[in-house]
């Protein structure tokens, strides 16, 4: 069993541009200001797509009580969908002194004797990585035992934050899952998708595409993914790393162990998603390939445009202002343009230098990027003449306050807007909240009021 | 009275519907004006708690943490990052109160919350909730006691005319709201602690607010003991009126295990009429009582043939129990997320303290589920009945609206079972 992950190496990761600007200190986070999950939330995100395996959190109620259930990660699995189960030791005040290393065994008993899955992830949390509970002892026994994998994921929430816990949890499956297994057939146009979690089945609107130019997933992390093909994965021609720069670690040490290549796309809009089907096809490198890429975007995108065409009409001249964080200020705005909204303005709060380059590319120089978008949007809706607002709840009194339209960016999507006909879905949204009478309605006054 | 079954020989909780101790901490202490929780632990306790609680009400919620990470766990006996985290929080909001409560980190640690409350000079109010032990109610119930030790002034006399109402923690905004208007109408001046109904219940307008806003004031908890009765209404929150004894001798104290059903109204009814000295109640009221012993009657026929179970934390359990036996519903499993007093009084065939992996294996035993979200699943999968209540609550709007309390609320939570049931038993 692989020792424990060396976390400080993990946060000088090289491969990611962004890091020069993030150095040791802003790393810490700081009390009585901090906002944002913590690392054994970033490997659940991580990991939970994985339907065939049981995911165990080994802590006391709070890490997992309140976070069961809470993402539409979609699978296409046949079995039961243990992405929706919720599984913890749920320690008590016994254990917290006697060690919780027997309840521990006796849980990973009672989850493969009861569903039968394909691999247990054990995940260690503050109150567990404090008492000194030797997980990974437990961990190995139960795989001898059971005859199948049971990962230990070192990410305990007090490590660090969400991205750093997501890249524990790419160490785990490298170091226990990846080339564990091989496939039973290889094309040479196996890729990996990596760090797309399929959340209301995004990745659902883009890998018909791929698979129709034969382009095959041999396996992803994680969304609708698999614990048996995971351990394939190593067999690649390519990965692909999908909007996930806390991922980035991975395909790195994937390239120097198995010499597979890597590319970062967004299948977010016509125009990432069209550039990301052609650079994979690139990448793969062959020429067929890369025509019938092209052909297949042509075709896509025809379709798409007849589609958008009555909305076309209703989105000019209307102009956008973009509040929300990480990738989500340029992905939002690339696909707000493709939809021929305006973007004035998008938030660049706490962005990477990385996000913040990107957001300037999309919005261009008229664009403006908030750094206090709190206390900046309401002056940017009246100086532009704003008609929408999409932004975090915190923000929808602004926009009821300016008689704007709004759009909650920020809340659990019910829906998918990824790739071309997400665009589709996220156009009839902005449309219904461009018409929706509401927030005019709300702003009335009461008759006693002044 | 069927058997309780206080603890099952199982290693883990698998779909568990157990909530955390600091969360009801926290939320006991967004239900007073102008308050910021602080959560010590790790980021990620707060964040969950935060995202938890903004989808169940639909509303921002104040909350900070103390950001503990494996440095400082190891190095700091905690003043370190809670002085840090008061000074980040001071510099940028004034809170009325900052709510010091712990996690299961924090406390493995052995942090003395107390001896640094104490040297820092800011209002502030401490609390003990590892995660490893209680739940909600029990932070919730905790908390309130600490307020009240803590912040509430000694006296020795009171006036007649004020009521202190301490709800347990599943009470929503709006039930809280009825609870006070009930009692206002026999002429008493209410307080209630913690105070949800004003603070996390319709708030256009102020979403922008970084502290909680609405609720009870910290001024006003200080005078607390200047009152002459004390309602309690379930079990969570008996300590939380004894401190308050403790604070004012000549206080009358009422116990309530919960306000649901003809029976526990006409008991709350009774106590304002006698602590009044009043003959009849407010009119509406006379007409309320009507509305449900006739809603009953007009329930009793689907409900008397319906099974049900019933999940959630213990001080609903009774409460959701009695009003649907009334109406002669037959209580099957009730599940209940930790021991309390209260599983000793439900007329139920089986109590079990557990998780839903429980529910599952006697999923045969019931035809309709009332409880929470993580409910719904199981309630689909067996093509159970559903009614949901209980946190969480993410997929629906109005659980602020929703009141199930008193008289009229008892009427209208039958009604919704009953046509659950009736849908269900036809196929949809
Ligand atoms: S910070 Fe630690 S205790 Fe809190 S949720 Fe994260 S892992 Fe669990």
């Amino acid at each position: 069993m692989a020792p424990k992950p060396k976390i400080r190496e993990l946060l000088q990761e090289s491969a990611c541009s962004h890091n020069k600007s993030r150095s040791g200190a802003c790393n810490a986070p700081k009390p009585g200001a901090t906002t944002g999950g913590c690392a054994f939330e970033g490997a659940q995100i991580t990991l939970f797509p994985f339907a065939d395996a049981a995911h165990l959190v080994h802590g006391p109620i709070t890490c997992l009580g309140a976070s069961w259930e809470t993402r539409l990660t979609g699978t296409s699995w046949p079995g039961r969908d243990l992405t929706q189960m919720g599984f913890t030791t749920g320690i008590s005040t016994n254990d917290v002194v006697f060690g919780g290393e027997e309840k521990l065994r006796s849980a990973i008993d009672h989850i493969v004797h009861h569903y039968a899955p394909e691999a247990v992830f054990v995940y260690s949390t503050c109150v567990t990585a404090m008492i000194g509970d030797d997980i990974d002892s437990v961990c190995r026994k139960a795989t001898e035992a059971h005859g199948l994998p049971v990962v230990p994921v070192h990410a305990p929430g007090f490590v660090g934050s969400k991205n750093l816990g997501s890249r524990l949890a790419g160490e785990a499956v490298l170091s226990q899952l990846i080339g564990t297994r091989e496939p039973e057939k290889q094309t040479p146009f196996d890729i990996n998708l990596i760090g797309e979690y399929n959340v209301t089945g995004d990745m659902w609107q883009y890998t018909p595409l791929l698979e129709e130019l034969g382009i095959r997933l041999l396996s992803t992390l994680s969304g609708d993914g698999r614990v048996a093909s995971i351990r394939t994965a190593h067999r690649a021609r390519l990965n692909v790393l999908v909007c996930a720069k806390s991922l980035v670690s991975l395909p790195r040490q994937m390239q120097e162990r198995y010499g597979i290549p890597f590319i970062s796309v967004s299948f977010y809009g016509k125009r990432d998603t069209s550039a990301s089907i052609l650079a994979i096809a690139e990448a793969l490198g062959d020429a067929e390939l890369v025509q019938r890429a092209r052909a297949l975007i042509a075709r896509e995108e025809t379709l798409l445009e007849q589609k958008l065409e009555p909305y076309r009409k209703i989105f000019q001249g209307k102009k956008a202002v973009l509040n929300t964080g990480g990738n989500k200020s340029w992905s939002i705005a690339s696909a707000l343009q493709d939809l021929g909204l305006e973007v004035v303005a998008t938030s660049v709060k706490k962005a990477t230098e990385e996000d913040r380059y990107k957001a300037r590319q999309y919005l261009g120089e008229q664009g403006v990027l908030m750094t206090e978008p709190g206390q900046e949007q309401a002056r940017i809706i009246d100086q532009t003449g704003a008609d929408l607002l999409l932004a975090g709840g915190r923000s929808l009194f602004t926009a009821i306050k300016k008689r704007i339209a709004f759009v909650d960016v920020n809340q659990e999507k019910k829906k998918s807007y990824g790739a071309y006909l997400g665009l589709l879905n996220l156009a009839e949204d902005l449309n219904n909240a461009l018409h929706n009478p509401v927030f005019k309605n709300v702003a009335r006054r009461a008759p006693w009021e002044k | 009275m069927g058997e309780v079954i206080r603890r099952i020989d199982k290693p883990l909780q698998v779909n568990p519907f157990r909530l955390s101790q600091p969360m009801g901490a926290a939320l006991a202490f967004l239900g007073i004006d102008g308050c910021m929780p602080l959560m010590h632990g790790g980021m990620g306790c707060t964040s969950f708690t935060k995202v938890f609680l903004t989808r169940h009400f639909c509303e921002p919620i104040a909350i900070q943490t103390t950001a503990v990470t494996d440095v400082t766990a190891v190095l700091d006996g905690g003043d370190g990052s809670i002085v840090e985290a008061v000074k980040n929080i001071t510099a940028k909001v004034t809170p009325s109160l900052i709510g010091l409560h712990s996690t299961g980190l924090t406390e493995t640690k052995g942090d003395d919350l107390r001896g640094i409350a104490s040297q820092i000079d800011y209002p502030m109010v401490y609390v003990h909730s590892p995660d490893y032990e209680g739940g909600l109610e029990s932070g919730w119930g905790k908390t309130t006691c600490a307020l009240i030790e803590q912040l509430v002034a000694p006296c020795q006399q009171g006036r007649r005319n004020k009521v202190v109402l301490l709800p347990h923690v599943s009470l929503t905004p709006i039930e809280v709201e009825k609870l006070k208007e009930f009692i206002a109408g026999f002429g008493f001046e209410v307080q209630a602690l913690p105070d949800l109904s004003t603070s996390l219940d319709g708030h256009l307008g102020e979403k922008q607010s970084a502290l909680s806003s609405g609720g009870i004031t910290v001024e006003a908890i200080r005078e607390l003991a200047d009152a002459g009765l004390i309602l309690s209404v379930g079990d969570s929150m008996r300590l939380s009126a004894e401190a308050l004894l403790k604070k004012n001798a000549t206080l009358c104290h009422r116990h309530f295990p919960h306000l649901q059903g003809l029976e526990a109204t006409d008991q709350l009814a009774a106590c304002l009429l006698e602590f009044s000295h009043r003959e009849l109640p407010p009119a509406g009221v006379i007409r309320w009582r009507k509305r449900l012993q006739d809603t009953l009657l007009d329930c009793h026929f689907a409900l008397g043939q319906t099974r049900v179970l019933l999940v959630g934390e213990p001080d609903f359990l009774s409460g959701a129990a009695q009003l649907l036996r009334e109406a002669g519903s037959q209580i099957r499993l009730v599940l209940s997320s930790v021991d309390s007093p209260q599983l000793d009084r439900l007329t139920a065939d089986t109590v079990l303290v557990g998780d839903l992996e429980e529910a599952e294996k006697r999923q045969q035993d019931f035809d309709l589920v009332v409880g929470n979200f993580h409910t719904e699943a199981l309630a689909r999968r067996f093509g159970k009945g559903l009614v949901l209540r209980g946190f969480p609550n993410w997929e629906v709007v109005g659980n602020q609206l929703r009141n199930d309390q008193l008289y009229e609320g008892g009427s209208a939570f039958l009604c919704e079972v009953a046509n659950a049931a009736e849908r269900s038993r036809h196929g949809h």
